[in-house]
């Protein structure tokens, strides 16, 4: 009996811990000597600095449509973004910019489309300064529309890409995937429709949707296999499509590796095979093997099949009929499926490829029918279903919320999962209330790498497409996408791990991210510009974070709580967070003592948006702290 | 057993704090409080469990013939009933897992972020609601276990996710007043059951719940301010016995259970978070929210936070943007012949629409595709247009700008030509400081000009006085017509609450729109549906789906006495048209085939003084106090005498 009572008594000490919920003042008295300690929060080595304004900035033409080279304003929906380094270092380098939209424009081109631009520091404030140019064609300018039309036909829903770290050549993806012509013109299912009004006045306008040209597509390449071949224009789109940032045009759509949904993809170090991932529910895991290094014209294209002797099947890529089809030939050699494949990059201290997995709530019907002809789960996803109860990752109940980060080792040819999203946690029930998760990462999708102290870290960020289970946490009332860096030295890294950037614009969604070759900055876009941000963040916008430099392994890492007995504060300039000694309830007072927030079962104290001044951090026991925040 | 326990849990709790040295002389804390509300939640989630299993169990037998009909309804109504119970904390710990796995809309939607079209079909107790009341249950009776099944997995995991989560204080003064919200506008108007037509058993249920829940906290709200602690305590007795007294669907006064029991909860329960000194999400969130939960009212314009809406950001220059905004917003240089301006179809007398089914294009002959709306409170709504294309108001005037039958220019064409003008250069260079390079640019004329329609907003005509009780009386026909639009007539289960729009209680974070079947002509002989695909043709990849043909935005129907004619096409020249057409079901109750109608094609049965009452309280939703003023001159453009002659407001 004895036994019982204690132990009930330590839980009930448990539930009393977790559930002090103590009601904190709105206006304290700040009497001398009350304060045990004042606590200095630096400023944040990291700045913003606004760059490229999609749908404001204006972007130089070429003569398309029957229209005259001019200006346009750029399109928006800003996703990824290519950085080429420039060799000269008479300038950082190109950038360029994907735009994922299908919009008519008489002068940029219909479809999607790339904005591309050259920039430098200045020596003096360290600040980006985008370049004039004046490209081979005669334009120009400051801000280039990448010229697809003329070259390599239109492109649509450009959403990520490949930067090769090799040499920064740039490859657009086409996302979207299309299935007749009718589902290009207008966007549409059927027929074209009746539209709004016809708007013949459009140099730069982007308000209708869609290709108008769905003549058939005569292809001009020196892909083997492909050239003078004629398609369907709808066949002409949902390739990985390479583009001179440099001139602003495009140079070829990759016949050679598979018609697919394209989101990423890398190079290998030694500059011979791609890596690709596919947003699509089952996506297949791809590569491309060049003959010679740096022609990626000519070589092998193979699918992922973890369950095969070489894990690699290889899919005839001078058969325009297997490439214009290529899921089908995924389906039909049993390749290995995945849900929805975003990002890939890589780490150039170990050539290991990264890849997120973005996950979706539902996905068992978008694979069950691919399964039942014959490919094949990865055996984490299989245990994954088993694990939650279910037969197979195709069944209707089996959920994948959160999504994941993988890693492929290109000696061992293993997919391996580096960071399950999350909380993702198998049990029956709801974790005790102490144990509850406090940390989440929902849908990661773009991903790229920033090399730190010599030290490789992911930047992680997040596309969420949903906000059930915890992906915004209950009590809370926008969404927010997130941006994290991860440390790829940990083994067996945990949600934990993940550190915060939280120089982002509040509530827009991040994408892009890649970093100069001097190690700086970051380079960014906000996609999907969230409400009630001020100009210029309510637009699609590409934008720098500037201070990487001056970050080391050290000012990025969580404290290492010293004294346990007492109750202590550690601010990191760096990621704006005021780190607590315990979990704890805290408000947070001004200088004049009047209560700004309170936050509850915390260890962590964000203060990104707090103006320079001086706080009071009060707990739940009385404690409390001066902080001021320069 | 289960009693010993407690009793052991009490005795080791009462150790535990002796042992802690607490030596508070009233032992019952906010801590305490919170634990008795978050037992009660936890309690309800079990209960649920309970009644969705036994909702299976029915269901299967059903399925075999071994249950009636009537065991089935009872075993589904016991499980809406319980999760009412439960639903204030479930919908604001994970709005989105109610809404898509257990009582969402019975309404097909899109897999939102995929690059595909997927088509997810409604699950949860709504679509159950509608099967198992509906007319044949025994076809059905497959995919009612089917559903029944779905529910019961899906219930197991927000179960697991939600049963130990740690809750907060604000969380149950916010979520028990997000009900009274919910209640009000969703739950007695009959939106979520559809079939059954249970809404006054399930208010009665949800609404004791959260005095269940506020009840734990009353002794500390006594503690610091007796009177307030009385009076929440009289307002939930007085709901409960209102809610017991009162229980047919269609004779329930809604008007005066708002203004009996809704709204003053809906203040004191704001005055206790206040008084206890809790938190209040809005002031924790680093950006605006939709709804403001430091509103008093329902009714009150800061309900709806515009400042979320607008996305416009909050600027001290706000005033001399609007005021640049309304002298463009009359003045036809934005128009490629220098004749037209947005005035020209939205004119201020009329609430900002013209008179006209579809106005004139510019080019003099034809006409533009649609109705010109009321501007009027346009800036509560997530996207804009009829058919949903555009998600920002600051970029809805480029659509304008740019169709050959509107504007037909560009904004090149548009900032070339302002520049021209000392007076536009400096009025920009005033409201726009900070922007020195984007000062006169595409953006900065589209900002003022939404600038000025977030100015144009209303929330004070004398429905609106009489339910913040500024005024003592409305007449009788008003009052009857309020509660027919939230009750037997279902106009309030689309156009919504406090804005009468398609922007959805209780979060105002989503637009609605509907396939109401609107004919294209009048013509009774020669019935057709009309033309316009609507939301279909937004250009949206993920509007794609059949189920968007011929859905349009759900508009507001305050002003709608100065908005005729109406529907999307301006088919209807008055409001009795407009009440006959959905009296008999819309196009399909006319006999049009309209495949997704989502408005039931099922009479109304309303009658023609029914249908007068609601029409009072029509045109009681009038109010454009502050908004009809008209710029007296526009600005002079140095070297281009020419264009100094044009009129306010254009020539059209």
């Amino acid at each position: 009996m004895k036994k019982v009572l204690l132990s009930i008594y330590f839980l009930s000490m448990v539930v009393l811990a977790v559930n002090a919920q103590t009601i904190f003042s709105e206006e304290i008295q700040i009497p001398e000597g009350y304060v045990t300690e004042t606590v200095l929060m630096p400023p944040s080595p990291l700045s913003m600095q606004v760059i490229f304004v999609g749908g404001v900035d204006l972007v130089q033409t070429t003569p398309t449509y029957g229209y005259e080279a001019g200006i346009a304003y750029a399109k928006e929906w800003h996703d990824f973004i290519g950085f080429t380094p420039d060799e000269t270092e008479e300038s950082l380098g190109w950038v360029s910019v994907n735009h994922e939209t299908i919009y008519q424009d008489n002068r940029i081109g219909d479809g999607g489309g790339m904005t591309a631009f050259r920039i430098e520091r200045d020596p003096i404030t360290g600040l980006i300064n985008v370049m004039d140019q004046e490209l081979e064609d005669g334009r120009k300018g400051k801000f280039f529309n990448v010229d697809f039309v003329n070259t390599v036909g239109e492109t649509g829903m450009n959403c990520g890409g490949i930067v090769s770290v090799v040499d920064g050549r740039i490859w657009s993806a086409e996302e979207w995937f299309r299935s007749s012509n009718a589902s290009i013109y207008d966007g549409r299912f059927d027929a074209p429709v009746q539209n709004a009004g016809d708007f013949p006045k459009s140099p730069g306008g982007s308000e209708n949707q869609g290709v108008r040209d769905t003549a058939d597509f005569t292809i001009s390449t020196d892909i083997p296999g492909f050239d003078g071949l004629t398609i369907p224009k709808y066949e002409n789109f949902n390739y990985m499509v390479e583009i001179d940032p440099r001139q602003a045009k495009a140079i070829r759509k990759q016949y050679n590796w598979g018609r697919q949904g394209f989101e990423g993809g890398t190079v290998s170090l030694d500059n011979k095979t791609i890596y690709l991932g596919v947003d699509a529910t089952p996506a297949f895991w791809c590569k491309f093997e060049a003959d010679t290094p740096g022609d990626f014209t000519q070589g092998t294209t193979y699918v992922y099949k973890h369950d095969a002797p070489e894990k690699w099947v290889a899919v005839d890529n001078t058969d325009p009929e297997k490439m214009l089809n290529f899921k089908a030939e995924a389906v039909a050699v049993g390749a290995t499926m995945y849900n929805r494949v975003e990002w890939v990059t890589i780490d150039p201290n170990t050539g290991i490829v990264y890849w997120t997995e973005t996950g979706r709530d539902s996905p068992g019907s978008r694979w069950a029918d691919e399964e039942a002809e014959g490919a094949v789960h990865d055996p984490y996803h299989l245990q994954r279903a088993i694990d939650k109860g279910w037969d197979t990752p195709s069944s209707d109940d089996y959920r994948d919320y959160y999504g994941r980060i993988w890693a492929y080792n290109p000696e061992t040819n293993e997919n391996y999962v580096v960071l399950e999203g999350g909380p993702d946690w198998d049990e029956e029930e709801s974790p005790a209330e102490v144990d509850y998760f406090s940390k989440h990462l929902s849908n990661p999708d773009g991903l790229s790498h920033i090399i730190i102290d010599g030290q490789t870290f992911l930047i992680i960020q997040e596309d969420l497409n949903g906000s059930s289970y915890g992906r915004v946490p209950a009590g809370v009332g926008n969404r927010t996408c997130e941006m994290f860096l991860l440390d790829l030295s940990i083994e067996n890294p945990t949600l934990n791990d993940l550190i915060r950037i939280s120089a982002v614009p509040a509530g827009a969604e991040v994408t892009g991210a890649v970093a100069t070759p001097d190690g700086v900055s970051i380079l960014v876009n906000s996609q999907h510009p969230s409400s009630a941000n001020p100009f210029p963040f309510n637009h699609s916008l590409t934008y720098a974070i500037h201070g990487f430099d001056q970050i080391t392994l050290t000012n990025l890492s969580e404290p290492e709580i010293m004294n346990e007995d007492e109750f202590t504060i550690y601010p990191n300039p760096t990621t704006r967070v005021v780190y607590l000694s315990e979990v704890k309830d805290v408000a947070i007072y001004n200088a004049a003592g009047q209560r700004l927030a309170v936050l509850r079962n915390t260890n962590e104290i964000d203060v990104s948006n707090f103006p320079a001044g001086a706080y009071y951090i009060q707990t739940e026991d009385g404690t409390t702290k001066k902080l001021i925040v320069e | 057993m289960k009693q010993l326990m407690g009793l052991i849990y009490l005795l080791g709790l009462l150790l535990s704090i002796h042992l802690l040295g607490f030596t508070s002389q009233n032992p019952y804390t906010a801590a305490e409080a919170l634990r008795v509300a978050n037992k009660q939640f936890q309690n309800q989630l079990i209960s649920l469990e309970e009644a969705i299993d036994h909702y299976y169990h029915t269901a299967e037998l059903f399925n075999d013939s071994k249950a009636t009909i009537d065991d089935l309804r009872a075993a589904h109504l016991q499980a809406r009933l319980t999760f009412k119970g439960a639903e204030f904390l479930l919908e604001y710990n994970d709005r989105q897992s109610v809404k898509k796995y257990l009582n969402g809309p019975p309404l097909p939607s899109v897999e939102p972020k995929v690059p595909e079209i997927r088509v997810i079909e409604a699950v949860g107790l709504q679509v159950l609601d509608e099967l198992v009341f509906g007319n044949t249950p025994k076809e059905e009776r497959a995919k009612i276990l089917d559903l029944v099944q779905q529910l019961k997995h899906e219930y197991a995991e927000v179960k697991k996710y939600q049963y130990s989560q740690p809750l907060q204080h604000r969380f149950i003064f916010e979520s028990a007043r997000l009900e009274l919200n919910r209640i009000f506008t969703l739950g007695l108007t009959g939106f979520d059951t559809p079939g059954s037509v249970n809404a006054i058993y399930e208010a009665q249920v949800s609404f004791k719940a959260i005095a269940n829940a506020i009840r734990a906290y009353l002794p500390l709200i006594e503690e610091k301010d007796k009177a307030l602690a009385k009076q929440v305590d009289q307002l939930f007795n007085t709901g409960t016995h209102y809610l017991d007294k009162h229980i047919d669907f269609e004779t329930f006064n809604r008007l005066e259970f708002l203004k009996l029991v809704i709204n003053p909860l809906f203040a004191q329960l704001l005055h206790a978070q206040k008084a206890l000194e809790i938190e209040i999400e809005n002031t924790l969130e680093t950006r605006p929210m939709a709804i403001n939960l430091m509103a008093e009212n329902l009714f009150s314009e800061d309900l709806l936070d515009v400042q979320y809406f607008s996305n416009v950001g909050d600027t001290p220059n706000f005033k001399k943007r609007a005021d640049l905004g309304k002298l463009l917003f009359f003045d036809p240089i934005l128009s490629s012949t220098n004749t037209r301006s947005c005035s020209s179809c939205h004119h201020p007398d009329k609430a900002f629409t013209d008179g006209m089914d579809r106005s004139i294009a510019i080019d003099g002959e034809s006409k533009i595709k649609r109705n010109a709306p009321s501007l009027i409170n346009a800036v509560y709504a997530e996207h804009y247009f009829y058919d949903l294309r555009e998600p920002q108001l600051e970029r809805q005037i480029k659509h304008v700008v740019r169709d050959s039958k509107e504007f037909n220019t560009d904004f090149l064409e548009i900032i070339e030509k302002l520049q021209h003008s000392e007076t536009y250069r400096k009025l920009f260079a005033e409201a726009y400081p900070e922007y020195p390079q984007y000062q006169l640019s595409k953006w900065s004329v589209s900002n003022a000009l939404a600038c000025y329609i977030i100015e144009l907003r209303s929330f004070d005509s004398p429905v609106d006085q009489y339910i913040r009780n500024e005024i003592e009386e409305i007449p009788l026909s008003v009052e009857r017509g309020f509660n027919l639009f939230m009750g037997k007539a279902s106009c309030g289960t689309c156009h919504f609450a406090p804005t009468f729009s398609g922007t959805v209680p209780p979060y105002y974070l989503e637009n609605e729109t509907e396939v109401l079947g609107v004919p294209a002509t009048t013509d009774t002989l020669n019935l057709s549906l009309d033309t316009d695909q609507g939301r279909y043709t937004s250009g949206k990849p993920e509007d794609e789906a059949p189920f968007y043909r011929h859905s349009f935005k759900t508009v507001s129907v305050r002003n709608t006495a100065l908005t005729a004619p109406y529907m999307h096409n301006g088919v209807y020249n008055s409001l009795e048209e407009v009440l006959d057409f959905y009296n008999k079901g819309g196009g399909a109750g006319m006999g049009i085939e309209v495949p997704y109608q989502t408005l039931p094609d099922t009479p109304l049965d309303l009658s023609e003084s029914e249908i007068s009452d609601l029409i009072s309280f029509m045109e009681a939703l009038t109010d454009t106090t502050g908004m009809t003023s008209v710029p007296r001159k526009l600005p002079d453009f140095e070297g281009k005498p020419e264009w100094n002659n044009r009129t306010v407001g254009g020539d059209y």
